[in-house]
């Protein structure tokens, strides 16, 4: 039994642990005292890391779907059905698409991004995720004109303050929690922005509470209490930012409470201080907005730029700061960069030997909606995107869908063709962290059956469409990766050991862009009940979870106990409005209206009634395409 | 009985130990980290190290343990029982997980005993080094599981510069020695002295982490801990299961069957009473559906009266193991101290 040291596939904080394996397959985990990032220390998920590969329902052959009857194929003939179905629609000028994924590695993406824009000819690119985090990143780069974070993991530990925008850490990125918890131990302020009273928001000293999608509201009047305590030296501020004088005048009549002053001053004061703030599947303008306001107030208060001070934008999925960096976007090229920057297009032309697709492609949600022919690397966009069922009926509606899948996803059950990879514990790859952090997937068990590792796939994928090259090995990719986006040439060979390695885009050279936009907020004024979609990730669908004996047990559970889903209020509601825990309520909304059961909790802000993402779609006619709406709540 | 074995004689001695069986030591990993491994050469095993974070437990106790297999016969059901019967010898290992090892056998020995568990206990020899240092976060001077044992392995040895003593604690210990009985020689009355001298510098050479179960324990076992001080520390765990992962006296588990070529296996695999659906019922309801219940559960099973008399000693060897992997802050020591004083963080 030889521990293989790997990085943990689940969410982006970039830990890393020893997979125990012997003849049979994985056995198990362990910790590592020596990574940077883990330090010993592993969340529930990195303990059970090893199960879902091990228990899940695992596809062990490539499946043909040939008029209406499922057959096992060849690799061969699974490859030369995929490329002649593909070539005729083409050919026939029916639009095709590419699904990247946020739990793929980079060499996976890289390639899937060549064989959409080098051999398809379609910029029809995207991954399921980046519909959530887009409007966020969008938003830390209308300030700092790239969304990169700044700080690391290990630099919250020392914030003498810390801003975080509460989603909910403690599950969502434990590690980073861990980090926020260290540094309360030694004293340092916690201001949370949070509409339930969440495990952190409990630790911190001062809560300032928001109504979900008006976040951005509160952080304005942060902003305009740090203007109202006078910053030091004006000439210290325009140095590094511009639009100082509009964001002042933009914020004079914004409300400032107490908690805001008292907020405002732990963060001027701080020579430390970290920012953070979760991506939620929002709407985009106001996440948007939430965003560069963060990032305003980070740079106008002078952490931004500053060692060990900064902002991290928390992704969900382990590989999304990857699959962004392989440009797996319908407007983006590797490196993230705009479709039309000409340097990376005629770098790109030069290695793949392709002139490359002009126009913008479509996203996600229209790609499903529109295309006669999809490609879909390790994601199963029903669970991931906002639309929730909706993509599936969308799915269903494609002439051929090509799902290259580890597990038997809903995804993969109606794929006309399934291409059987390797699970993470089983392929070579690289994944980036969100901070920033290149690191290595390792062997630890071969995969099962006929399954292969995903970029030798998609390597002869892309050679049937005459953008091949020889690779013979993940390294070989990770080579050709470097030649395309720059900042990636530094990974190249990932030495032995943990040894991750950071790429960062280099300082932009221009100031920080100040601004707070003017975003109608999403909920109606007092008074009213408002229905939110919470954004968490939904890890009770995503297979590594769902797979897992006892990481699944949780999300099993509720989804047993509420076939229905249900809709969580807080006790005076509840109260108000005569419902006991467990009996359904009438919510009527400008949409529709729907009856859900209700789950009663002690620690939701009054007025907010909140769906959990899993359960979103049984409230699809009341909210529509929105993410929270005014409601009329009554006994059903 | 009391030997020594020269440095240079132990190659010799690990090799006729390696044609016996599997050889696990803790060795230096891929990455550095100090890990228990099965040798490929004497070469590898680490004389000069701090205790693994990940225990040895694993070799007794898999945190993946394939108990069944289940094949259809036609209309029946085959049941083979799946005999891990391997002979391993745990070489250098520690006092600390000694006494862990002796506390999980005799939780498995306990009616009904366990017969995969046992199998395994029985056929593993435990070969201990002493900590003539102890570990910067260990406190098992305060659990009585170290620095030095008095029993429970079957061969000790202490350090003594030009050589190692060998302390004999069973037949298999004996066993051991004799597959090279020419590199072992009795023991002179001057090198007992050494090893008494060496056990007692140890003793004083302990870091900053105490446990004061004595006090704790009182309160624990009459309830008279106040719920607040749970709900005020369960807010600083963050479910991670680590505590009980790295414990080398927790042995909690659930158990699934896994498909695997045409049969099914039912396995064995650790499971941690800090999870949420750890003691979920069927009916949908959850006995410790909060955070500061759980972990309540926890150190009542750890330190109160009534596990105490059960099983003759508290549930920790004061390795200091959660202390280091706690991805919050509640570690034994933390949680121990809160109880004392009734207070957290304050």
């Amino acid at each position: 039994m030889l521990p293989v040291p790997t990085t943990c596939p689940f969410c982006a904080c970039g830990c890393g642990f020893y997979l125990l394996a012997n003849q049979g397959g994985l056995v198990g985990v362990a910790p590592s005292e020596t990574h940077p990032v883990s330090l010993g220390r592993l969340c529930a998920r990195g303990w059970s890391a090893h199960e879902a590969a091990l228990w899940g329902n695992r596809l062990r052959q490539p499946l043909v779907n040939r008029n209406g009857k499922v057959e096992s194929a060849s690799w061969n003939e699974a490859f030369d059905h995929v490329a002649g179905r593909i070539k005729e629609l083409i050919a026939a000028g029916k639009p095709v698409g590419v699904l990247g994924s946020a739990r793929a590695t980079n060499e996976e993406n890289y390639l899937v991004g060549k064989l959409a824009r080098a051999g398809f000819q379609t910029n029809n690119l995207d991954f399921c995720y980046r519909s959530i985090c887009a409007p966020l990143l969008a938003g830390l780069e209308d300030v700092c004109g790239e969304y990169t974070p700044s700080v690391s993991l290990n630099d919250i530990e020392s914030s003498q303050t810390i801003l975080l925008i509460e989603g909910d850490l403690a599950t969502s990125h434990p590690r980073a929690a861990s980090a926020v918890m260290a540094a309360v131990e030694k004293g340092a302020h916690l201001v949370t922005i949070a509409h339930t009273k969440t495990q952190m928001s409990r630790l911190g000293s001062i809560l300032l509470p928001a109504k979900p999608g008006n976040e951005g509201e509160v952080i304005d009047g942060l902003l305009a209490a740090v203007l109202d305590l006078g910053p030091e030296d004006r000439a210290a501020v325009e140095a590094r930012c511009e639009g100082y004088d509009a964001l002042r005048e933009g914020l004079k009549s914004v409300k400032i409470t107490a908690e805001m002053r008292q907020a405002a001053e732990c963060i001027v004061r701080a020579t430390r201080a970290t920012f953070l703030i979760p991506p939620v599947s929002g709407e985009g303008p106001p996440s948007r907005r939430e965003a560069a306001a963060l990032a305003t107030l980070a740079a106008v208060t002078g952490h931004l730029g500053r060692l060990g001070s900064g902002l991290l934008p928390l992704l969900a999925r382990n590989n999304v700061r990857g699959a962004c960096d392989m440009g797996i976007a319908p407007d983006r090229l590797p490196g993230y960069r705009p479709l039309d920057d000409k340097e990376t297009q005629q770098r790109l032309q030069d290695l793949w030997g392709k002139k490359l697709p002009s126009a913008p492609g479509l996203d996600a949600e229209s790609i499903l909606q529109s295309v006669n022919g999809l490609i879909v690397l390790a994601d199963n966009p029903p669970a991931v995107l906002p639309m929730g069922q909706r993509a599936m009926a969308a799915l269903g509606k494609i002439e051929f869908v090509v799902a290259l899948e580890a597990f038997l996803t809903p995804t993969a059950q109606i794929a006309q063709v399934v291409l059987p990879i390797a699970s993470f514990a089983e392929t070579e790859g690289t994944i980036t962290s969100m901070e920033g952090r290149v690191q290595k997937l390792r062997v630890a068990t071969g995969p099962p059956g006929e399954a292969r590792p995903g970029w030798q796939v998609l390597a002869e994928l892309c050679a049937r469409f005459e953008v091949g090259a020889s690779y013979s090995s993940a390294s070989d990719v990770l080579l050709e990766v470097g030649q395309g986006s720059p900042e990636y040439a530094s990974v190249r060979e990932l030495e032995d050991g943990w040894g991750g390695v950071g790429v960062t885009r280099g300082p932009n050279g221009g100031k920080f862009r100040l601004g707070v936009a003017k975003v109608p907020p999403l909920t109606p004024a007092e008074g009213a009940y408002v229905l939110v979609r919470d954004g968490g990730y939904d890890w009770g669908r995503d297979p590594l979870i769902s797979f897992s004996p006892t990481l699944s047990r949780d999300y099993q559970s509720q989804r047993k106990l509420f076939p229905n889903g249900f809709v969580e209020m807080c006790k005076q509601d509840a109260d108000v409005i005569g419902v006991h825990p467990g009996r359904p309520v009438k919510l009527t909304s400008a949409q529709g209206n729907a009856v859900i059961p209700t789950r009663v909790r002690t620690d939701l802000t009054p007025g907010v009634l909140l769906v959990p993402y899993a359960f979103r779609d049984h409230l699809a006619s009341v909210l529509g395409t929105h993410s929270a709406t005014a409601v009329k709540v009554e006994q059903a | 009985m009391v030997f020594t074995i020269p440095k240079e004689g132990t190659t010799q001695w690990l090799e006729k130990l390696l044609e016996a069986g599997e050889v696990i030591a803790p060795v230096r990993g891929p990455c550095g980290d100090v890990i228990f491994s099965a040798l490929r050469s004497p070469t590898q095993v680490l004389w000069d190290f701090e205790n693994p974070l990940h225990p040895p437990k694993q070799f007794v106790l898999p945190q993946t343990d394939p108990l069944v297999k289940i094949k259809l016969n036609g209309q029946r059901h085959e049941v083979e029982p799946i005999h891990d019967d391997a002979p391993r010898t745990l070489f250098n290992v520690r006092s600390c997980d000694v006494k862990g090892i002796a506390f999980l056998t005799r939780m498995h020995e306990a009616d009904p005993p366990d017969a995969s568990y046992l199998r395994r206990a029985r056929n593993l020899t435990i070969i201990s080094l002493a900590c003539t240092t102890p570990c910067p976060a260990g406190f098992c001077v305060c659990t009585d599981s170290g620095p030095f044992l008095s029993a429970g392995y079957d061969l000790q040895l202490t350090d003594l510069g030009g050589s190692f003593f060998a302390e004999v604690g069973s037949e298999k210990g004996e066993a051991a020695m004799a597959k090279a009985p020419e590199l072992f020689r009795k023991a002179r009355e001057d090198e007992v002295t050494d090893r008494t001298a060496l056990e007692a510098v140890a003793k004083t050479r302990f870091g900053p982490e105490t446990c004061h179960f004595g006090s704790a324990m009182r309160r624990i076992s009459t309830g008279r801990v106040q719920d607040a001080l749970w709900e005020k520390m369960g807010d600083w765990c963050l479910e991670c299961g680590g505590c009980n992962m790295v414990c080398p006296t927790c042995y909690c588990f659930s158990v699934k069957d896994l498909r695997q070529n045409g049969a099914w296996v039912r396995c064995r695999m650790w499971d941690s009473c800090q999870y949420n659906a750890f003691a979920l019922e069927a009916s949908g309801h959850n006995p410790r559906a909060h955070r500061k219940e759980r972990m309540k559960r926890r150190f009542f099973h750890k330190a109160s009266a009534q596990y105490y008399t059960r099983d003759s000693m508290v549930g920790c060897v004061g390795c200091g193991r959660c202390i280091k992997t706690c991805l919050g802050s509640t570690h034994m020591p933390a949680v121990v101290a809160a109880i004392r004083k009734g207070k957290w963080h304050e």
